[in-house]
């Protein structure tokens, strides 16, 4: 399943220089992107950080303030959407209501004048498993069954590019997580290039292979989901990824394939090539690690961790059994409260609230990042983001 | 499926100036423009339609017109403003179109709402016998109804005058009331109600309380309705009414015997009146839901 | 037809609704009828009973002096058609032109006001009811100064020899609008033309944007859009909104005397005579019967045709 397996029908996307702005605020900042032919592309963030009006540029549905948009190497940017070799999956679907769900598959191949409809929309129905709904209104549909519509809507027309704009956002938990497994396998089927926008880090992880984190109108990173989560160049997307402990350090050497950091009192290892920031001695850089990457030992079992762990002393102020895990938060001397994950293999009875702990990981686990970044961006106490969301 | 060689170029979160604006085509500008706002030129030529008499009803107000007809413009004059009540029989006829629209309305209203009430929230039989019922007055023309309900009065040897106009008012009023609350309860959460009596409240005080307070804006909304529809109404007053004259039996009179400027004051007056009561309703509106975002 | 913003009526209300209903004592259970006693009283007293009695005095014969008494004499519908036929035939077809213009000129403004007026969304919609504040006579006497004869657009018209063609068309007679077909389908088009636009703006405003943007996305063009998905969307509006309009122009006389000539009569002005100048109730009756009759056959064959119950 690599790029040589797929068929050539899917185009790529050249964004170059993009922006919006309305008015005094900027929905996206200037943007180069780059979309591979056949990809599943994903564009994450929070609501108003302009992965939707990106989105929609690429539609034609928003006409860009600069910039250009290419599809596979034709500058459409003047386009309007009808013209576009490209089709949405709409959030919410906007499916016809006064249209049943033959017709409404069959509306795009009616409008570009193709005669005979009946075959394609009927296999089409078919791939989508609704054969038998074709008679149907949508609103007689489920959630699920609407989204397949939505779905099979726009790839009748063997679009170019098919955007999906927070396809699943209206579905329950259990739906959502059959459908994003759904919609991978009809990806690689028709090997169209997937432009997919979301706010649910998980549901982008597990279908794209490429991911563009969007923090206030810019990418803040991008890259394959593993990739961006073991090594986020932000903090943002360090916390907006998962969750992540961010400690401010100061660096007090600095060889050619590590740094030692000091924080809280504790001396950290931070293998250079995992430092996102050029880091000297005597400048601060924040530190960054995993919950679920860190163990914890009982304070009287110190002696056994291993040699060239980094470490740091605490105390349990609660814990929490959440089936698959156990999650701590222990309070550190001088550096606060951070978030440890352990699988439940064999469960430590003294880890309780109260008591002393050692928190111990690989060097090899850390990340190193600008300090020079809010701690808090990307997580829910980040303000500033919730009230960007309602701007837009 | 790790995409490790995508060719993805840097994804530049860069603050760097942005590029100069696209290049807009632009063949046949004015035609483009033209075709774009087509809908919109429309749109306002039609608003214009709908606004030039009430232009030429103020701007005749201040008109002195040499005959007995206010139809052509001769010369400025606020004559008609200073005395709005020097012709005779007129302000006394438009007191009479006030009190009967005020009565008529408190009428319909109650009643209208009570109906309004049983159809949203209660089932009963003959459910469909009152909806049509309500539902026939607004699909029949009013001569229609004027002219049998004044057959009904003449045979029954009632006399014919503010009484008949009333009744007659009431019930043309009311099917739209009926209308107005009924949309307003219905799309009210049934959920609100068992929420008041699960909060101790008696079936009095939830309709009080919560039921009423929620459906006052239907109620306002079937009342001005009733207002401005008794208010205005010609045909069916004309039939009912024997010798007693309301404001727009005094405009139809003078239309055959001599439209006096005074007319136009009223009109612009009342015009004028009702797009401050709008526009202030809609200030107070406005403010309110600013302080409740702050 | 009316244009409320109601959703379905939960006439079948959830059985946790029921329920208790079925446990009420009989004094709760007769609140509704209570309720709908004094009005529902009130509408069969003085609006049903009035058809029926209309409907009896058709067929009566008699004189002023001495009384009428029910004769079934049903020839007095035959005199009336054969005698008025022509006011009959002219008040739908100015009705229907009206109809058509008032949707025509009605659905441009109402998609603005829902979709293109943005902030200006209310103050559009404030000019479209303030007119229904100024009796709606005067603002109808004052297209006898817009139409006048030496005024600005007769002589506009003239001008452009538009009215040599309209008389061509039989439509205005001579060079003046005034006492024309033309002049009174004008004031019919601007008296019932809110009642066309407000209906219509609320189902367009209830049409999502994201429908307008699907279709562009599966390649409708702008028109095609507006035909396969704007319009259909917008019917319970335009059905509405033409039997609004229609109907009450069917039976309006009020234009036709203030703007028109005794060519120009129409059933409403024959009623109106009939019943309070010539005093020949049975006539009245009779015409006002038929007018009634011919109208409800008409909608009921127009919602049936146009199916809106189809609709969403």
């Amino acid at each position: 399943m690599t790029h040589t397996a797929t068929p050539s029908s899917g185009g790529d996307v050249r964004l170059h220089r993009i922006s919006k702005t309305y008015g005094s605020f900027t929905a996206v900042q200037p943007l180069d992107l780059t979309i591979p032919a056949g990809s599943f592309f994903a564009l994450l963030g929070a609501s108003g950080c302009g992965k939707t009006t990106t989105l929609r540029m690429i539609a034609g549905l928003e006409e860009p303030t600069t910039g250009t948009v290419e599809l596979s190497g034709q500058d459409v940017t003047a386009l309007p959407p009808y013209k576009r070799q490209v089709n949405t999956v709409f959030q919410n679907y906007a499916l016809f209501p006064h249209l049943d769900i033959y017709e409404n598959v069959a509306f795009g191949l009616r409008r570009r004048g193709v005669k005979s409809v009946k075959k394609q929309v009927e296999e089409m129905l078919d791939l989508v498993q609704l054969g038998p709904m074709a008679r149907r209104r949508p609103q007689q549909l489920s959630g699920g069954q609407q989204q397949r519509v939505a779905v099979a809507r726009a790839l009748i027309n063997h679009p170019e590019v098919l955007l999906l704009d927070e396809p699943l956002g209206a579905l329950d938990l259990k739906l959502r997580r059959q459908m994003q497994l759904e919609l991978k396998r009809i990806q690689t089927e028709v090997g169209i290039t997937f432009v997919h926008v979301t706010h649910d880090q998980e549901e982008a992880m597990t279908m794209a292979d490429t991911v563009a984190v969007m923090n206030g109108g810019r990418v803040e990173q991008l890259g394959a989901p593993a990739e961006l989560y073991e090594n986020p160049a932000t903090t943002f997307v360090a916390n907006f990824l998962g969750t992540s402990n961010l400690i401010p350090a100061e660096v007090t050497e600095a060889d050619g394939t590590a740094l030692v950091l000091t924080a809280g009192g504790a001396t950290l290892r931070l293998p250079t090539r995992r430092c996102n920031t050029p880091a000297r001695k005597g400048e601060k850089v924040l530190a960054g690690f995993r919950p679920e990457k860190v163990a914890l030992a009982h304070a009287d079992d110190a002696a056994a961790v291993p040699e060239g762990h980094n470490r740091m002393a605490g105390r349990v102020r609660i814990a929490s059994f959440i089936g698959v895990s156990t999650q701590y938060v222990v309070d550190v001397p001088g550096v606060g409260e951070l978030s440890v994950y352990e699988q439940n293999i064999g469960r430590d009875g003294r880890l309780v609230p109260g008591a002393d702990v050692v928190l111990h990981w690989e060097p090899e686990h850390t990340f190193g990042l600008d300090a020079a970044q809010s701690l808090l961006a990307g997580t829910t106490d980040d303000e500033g983001a919730e009230l960007d969301g309602e701007a837009a | 499926m790790a995409a490790t060689d995508t060719p993805a170029q840097d994804p530049t979160a860069t603050t760097a100036p942005a590029a100069a604006p696209a290049p807009r085509r632009s063949s046949g500008k004015g035609l483009r423009w033209l075709r774009r706002n087509l809908v919109t030129l429309a749109g306002l030529a039609t608003l214009a339609y709908l606004i030039l008499p009430n232009v030429v009803v103020m701007v005749f107000s201040f008109n002195k017109p040499n005959g007995r007809f206010n139809y052509q413009w001769t010369r400025f004059s606020t004559d008609a403003w200073t005395d709005p009540c020097g012709v005779a029989d007129m302000c006394g006829s438009l007191g009479l179109s006030l009190e009967i629209a005020v009565w008529a309305t408190v009428g319909a209203t109650v009643l209208g709402t009570m109906i309004a009430f049983a159809l949203a929230r209660y089932r009963f039989r003959a459910r469909a016998a009152v909806n049509t019922l309500i539902f026939l007055p607004m699909a029949m023309p009013e001569v229609v109804m004027a002219a049998s309900l004044a057959t009904l009065f003449l045979n029954m040897g009632i006399q014919f005058g503010f009484w008949t106009i009333l009744i007659a008012h009431i019930m043309f009023c009311l099917s739209f009331v009926v209308t107005a609350v009924k949309a307003r309860v219905m799309s009210m959460d049934p959920r609100l109600e068992q929420a008041a009596q699960d909060l101790y409240a008696t079936p009095v005080q939830t309709f009080l309380r919560v039921t009423l307070p929620i459906a006052a804006p239907g109620i306002a909304a079937g009342a001005l309705l009733s207002f401005a529809l008794s208010f205005d109404d010609f045909i069916i007053t004309n039939f009912n009414a024997g010798s007693t004259v309301t404001f727009p039996m005094f405009v139809w009179g003078s239309a055959q015997r001599g439209t006096p400027v005074q007319i136009n004051v009223i009109g612009t007056a009342m015009f004028l009146v009702a797009v401050l009561c709008v526009l202030a309703g809609q200030l107070a509106g406005n403010r309110r839901k600013r302080s409740k975002r702050s | 037809m009316t244009a409320t913003a109601a959703p379905a009526p939960p006439d079948e209300q959830s059985d946790d609704e029921a329920l208790p209903l079925r446990r009420t004592p009989a004094r709760k259970r007769l609140v509704p009828y209570w309720l709908l006693l004094p009005g529902i009283l009130w509408l069969i007293v003085f609006f049903a009973a009035p058809l029926v009695y209309q409907a009896s005095t058709s067929i009566q014969t008699g004189s002023l002096e001495e009384g009428f008494k029910v004769t079934w004499h049903f020839a007095t519908y035959w005199d009336a058609l054969a005698e008025y036929w022509p006011q009959f035939v002219r008040s739908v077809g100015y009705a229907a032109v009206a109809t058509v213009l008032c949707l025509l000129l009605g659905y441009p403004l109402a998609y603005l006001i829902a979709f293109k007026a943005g902030r200006w969304r209310n103050l559009v919609m404030i000019l479209v009811i303030a007119p229904f504040f100024t009796s709606f006579l005067i603002r109808t006497l004052a297209w006898k100064t817009i139409l006048a004869d030496g005024g600005p657009v007769v002589g506009a018209l003239n001008a452009l020899h538009l009215l040599d063609v309209t008389s061509a068309l039989g439509i205005t007679e001579g060079h003046r609008v005034l006492a024309t077909p033309l002049a009174v389908v004008c004031g019919l088009t601007y008296n019932f033309l809110p009642f066309m636009v407000l209906p219509l703006y609320t189902s367009l405003e209830r049409i999502d944007p994201r429908l307008h943007e699907a279709a562009g996305d599966l390649y409708a063009r702008p028109a095609t859009t507006f035909r396969r998905v704007t319009f259909p969307l917008s019917m319970p509006g335009v059905v509405a909104g033409t039997l609004l309009t229609f109907i009450p122009a069917a039976g309006d006389y009020i234009n036709s005397e203030l703007l028109g000539s005794t060519d120009q009569k129409m059933i409403g002005n024959v009623i109106q005579s009939q019943f309070l100048r010539v005093l020949d109730y049975p006539t009245a009756a009779a015409l006002s019967f038929l007018l009634m009759a011919a109208i409800l056959a008409m909608v009921t064959l127009y919602i049936r045709k146009s199916g809106t119950e189809d609709l969403v």
